[in-house]
């Protein structure tokens, strides 16, 4: 239609016949067209579907295997280390527990392999590795946290620090802020067991890592003051057993809600700063609602000072002490 | 078109014989490389009658011509003809809009749009847009006249319309073969671009295609068909002529025209006579030379005279300079062409096949199915590089604000 004459109707046209026939009123060798063009149609959309799968097949066979990689694509250099961690391990630390060599190629890199490599060190949690072409290796950590610190003897004696994670892996640990390590109780009272050059995990040490990890979250200015932590008796009492800076013992149930113990913990070292004369032995925590206390230079007769300690909990009770004197 | 190589079928189903050949087209050469006849069935006077027969002979024909040239046909250029075909002239004129009087593609599509726009009867449908020679304040423009300074701008059209069912059953036929029906050409068109010259068009030719069952004609004028027609008539109607007054079969009928038969009469002796067959069989009869040429003379000076009634005023020795040129299978009638210029009073002459045509096709029965590979392929040619003249940027934006 003319755009100027929008009104001009051009007659039909014989173009406006429709081409379209019948299957019947083609003859054997039209039909024979129809089903041969069918056949190639058919055959070119077959064609090409086995091409793009051919392809997939292709690549995930390259991605797979590097060895049936062509040479062109093995003799691009890898240029680039990317690394993306959740924790404190650095591009150098990444660059040396690699060690790549120089001038290797994406393709030709063992994955596997560089994945062992990384997660011999305990920090490693878990690790990812990707080729990004043309020429990146991204490895993308997860790191363990350290919940305790452990001294062992290496091999030629020498004295070596070691921390413990939330599993109970034992590990050296790399690239922590020091300020932060030391404020980190030593672990006592655990046999350690060598596998294959490194130390086995700590069992049960996932309560005591709760403990640890609360108290610093709830109750840091109590934290700060433990200086050891010792599992003897977890596995035979269910108790874990705290040594603070001041020389005090304090035992701590396993299987008790820590929060509240905590808070006992808090009212009862509240209430014995009142008594600046007397210094706190051993608080046990473990025995339920009544909370043992013992101190200093008392005997286990000696009943305490009218009111003196009494846990928030405990206020109507009677508070209990240690018969044991410090001997 | 695009450049790449495509296979293109010409197809003329006649009343008499079906023809296709096979051209080879790379966007710049044309090569025939295969050809196809067969003996035609189920069709009179260019028209189908006779479905299935028709088909079959037309597939036969496609089949031969494929096997000849080892490739298999794309697309189809295909003759239209038949007395249903008529051709009416439209024109149209409008006033440059440019202040400057300049005329731009839109005065030139508004006024061709037009001169097209007349309505045609209930079942008709157009078959070609003939366009005559642009008018620019009465100034004949050969060429387009675009960017020329005018007040006016005039254009006519010659418009070939068909009846509708049978335009559809030609184009059915071919598509029970499975092949798309890219053009439909006038037979007249196609036959009469081959055998007159560029020349002879612009002089003025009157090209006549005398079929089996029909004749077609063109007129050309300055260059471009000016009228054309079809007369429902042909070679067949001479031989039923000889069938009926010679009390004979169709067949024999048929044998005794091709043999003796003649545009003009030239035997003067009453006792002169020729035999039926010729090879003492039995039942070999002799008939009167000057009554067969009686006859076919008779019959072919009628249809001349038909077809110069049909021209009309169009016609004119003035405006016909370069003739009248003759071909189809009819044309090799003796002594037609003498017969063709008296009736129209201006040089008559059989149209030759060009040069480079190969031997086995240099027939005037196959200048139709030659011509309409050429005119096909110009005529597609043609108009992709008008759409890509329209399809300029610039003139988009134009055309955009224009409308706005």
């Amino acid at each position: 239609m003319n755009p100027l004459n929008p009104t001009l109707t051009p007659a039909r046209h014989w173009k406006d016949i429709p081409q379209q026939v019948s299957h019947r009123a083609m003859s054997s060798e039209g039909r024979r067209r129809v089903v041969f063009g069918g056949l190639k149609t058919a055959v070119i959309i077959g064609a090409l579907a086995l091409l793009a799968w051919g392809g997939v097949e292709l690549a995930s066979v390259f991605q797979d295997d590097p060895k049936k990689m062509p040479e062109v694509v093995k003799a691009t250099q890898m240029k680039d280390l990317v690394l993306v961690t959740d924790g404190v391990l650095d591009q150098a630390w990444l660059a040396h527990t690699l060690a790549l060599p120089k001038g290797t190629s994406l393709m030709e890199l063992d994955l596997f392999q560089l994945r062992t490599r990384l997660l011999a060190s305990g920090q490693v949690r878990a690790a990812t590795l990707t080729r990004n072409f043309p020429a990146t290796l991204a490895v993308t950590l997860a790191e363990r946290t350290p919940m305790a610190r452990l001294q062992v003897e290496d091999k030629a004696g020498a004295p070596q620090t070691l921390f413990v994670a939330r599993d109970g892996v034992v590990f050296e640990g790399a690239g922590f802020d020091p300020k932060m390590t030391e404020t980190l109780p030593w672990l006592a009272g655990v046999k350690l067991a060598r596998q294959g050059g490194a130390f086995l995990p700590i069992t049960g040490m996932e309560p005591v890592a709760e403990l640890l990890a609360k108290a610093k979250l709830e109750a840091e200015h109590l934290y700060v003051n433990w200086r050891v932590v010792s599992l003897a008796r977890l596995e035979s009492d269910g108790e874990i057993e705290i040594g603070t800076k001041e020389g005090t013992k304090i035992t701590f149930g396993a299987t008790e809600d820590f929060f509240r113990q905590l808070a006992n913990l808090d009212a009862i070292l509240d209430a014995a700063r009142a008594q600046p004369d007397k210094a706190l032995r051993e608080i046990n925590l473990a025995v339920g609602g009544q909370v043992p206390v013992a101190f200093d230079g008392l005997s286990a007769q000696t009943p305490p000072a009218a009111g003196a300690v009494k846990p928030a909990s405990s206020v109507t009770k009677p508070l209990l002490f240690t018969g044991l004197s410090n001997h | 078109m695009s450049s790449r190589t495509t296979f293109i079928g010409a197809v003329e189903i006649g009343t008499s014989k079906i023809t296709a050949l096979v051209g080879e087209y790379n966007g710049r050469e044309l090569a025939i490389i295969g050809h196809g006849e067969c003996s035609s069935r189920g069709m009179i006077k260019g028209a189908v009658v006779d479905y299935k027969a028709a088909s079959e002979c037309t597939h036969s024909a496609l089949e031969q011509a494929e096997r000849d040239a080892g490739e298999r046909i794309e697309l189809v250029f295909l003759a239209q003809t038949g007395g249903h075909l008529e051709g009416f002239y439209n024109e149209a004129s409008l006033n440059v809009k440019a202040a400057d009087n300049m005329i731009d593609a839109d005065d030139i599509r508004t006024v061709s749009d037009l001169a097209k726009s007349k309505e045609l009867p209930a079942g008709r449908m157009v078959v070609h847009n003939i366009r005559r020679p642009f008018r620019v304040d009465g100034r004949l423009i050969p060429g387009t006249p675009e960017n020329l300074v005018g007040q006016r701008l005039e254009v006519g059209y010659w418009t070939v319309h068909g009846q509708e069912p049978r335009l559809a059953d030609n184009i059915h036929v071919i598509r029970g073969f499975n092949l798309e029906v890219r053009e439909l050409v006038l037979a007249s068109l196609a036959s009469g671009h081959m055998v007159t010259t560029a020349e002879e068009r612009q002089h003025g030719v009157l090209a006549i295609d005398l079929g089996a069952g029909t004749t077609d004609y063109v007129l050309y004028r300055d260059g471009s068909p000016h009228t054309t027609g079809v007369v429902p008539v042909g070679g067949s109607h001479l031989t039923n002529d000889l069938s009926i007054g010679l009390r004979l079969t169709e067949g024999q009928a048929e044998k005794l025209k091709l043999r003796f038969g003649r545009a003009a009469v030239q035997a003067r002796d009453k006792a002169d006579k020729v035999w039926l067959d010729g090879n003492f069989s039995i039942g070999d009869r002799q008939f009167p030379r000057l009554a067969i040429e009686q006859i076919t003379a008779a019959r072919t000076w009628e249809l001349l005279e038909v077809v110069k009634k049909k021209l009309g005023s169009a016609f004119s020795p003035e405006t016909c300079a370069a003739g009248v040129v003759l071909t189809g299978g009819t044309a090799k009638l003796a002594g037609i062409a003498e017969t063709a210029a008296k009736v129209f009073g201006v040089p008559a002459h059989l149209g030759e096949t060009p040069s480079w045509v190969a031997e086995n096709l240099r027939d005037p029965a196959n200048n139709t199915a030659l011509g309409l590979l050429y005119y096909g392929v110009s005529s597609q040619n043609e108009r992709a590089l008008s759409a890509r003249r329209r399809g300029g940027f610039l003139s988009n934006v134009k055309r955009l604000f224009a409308s706005s």
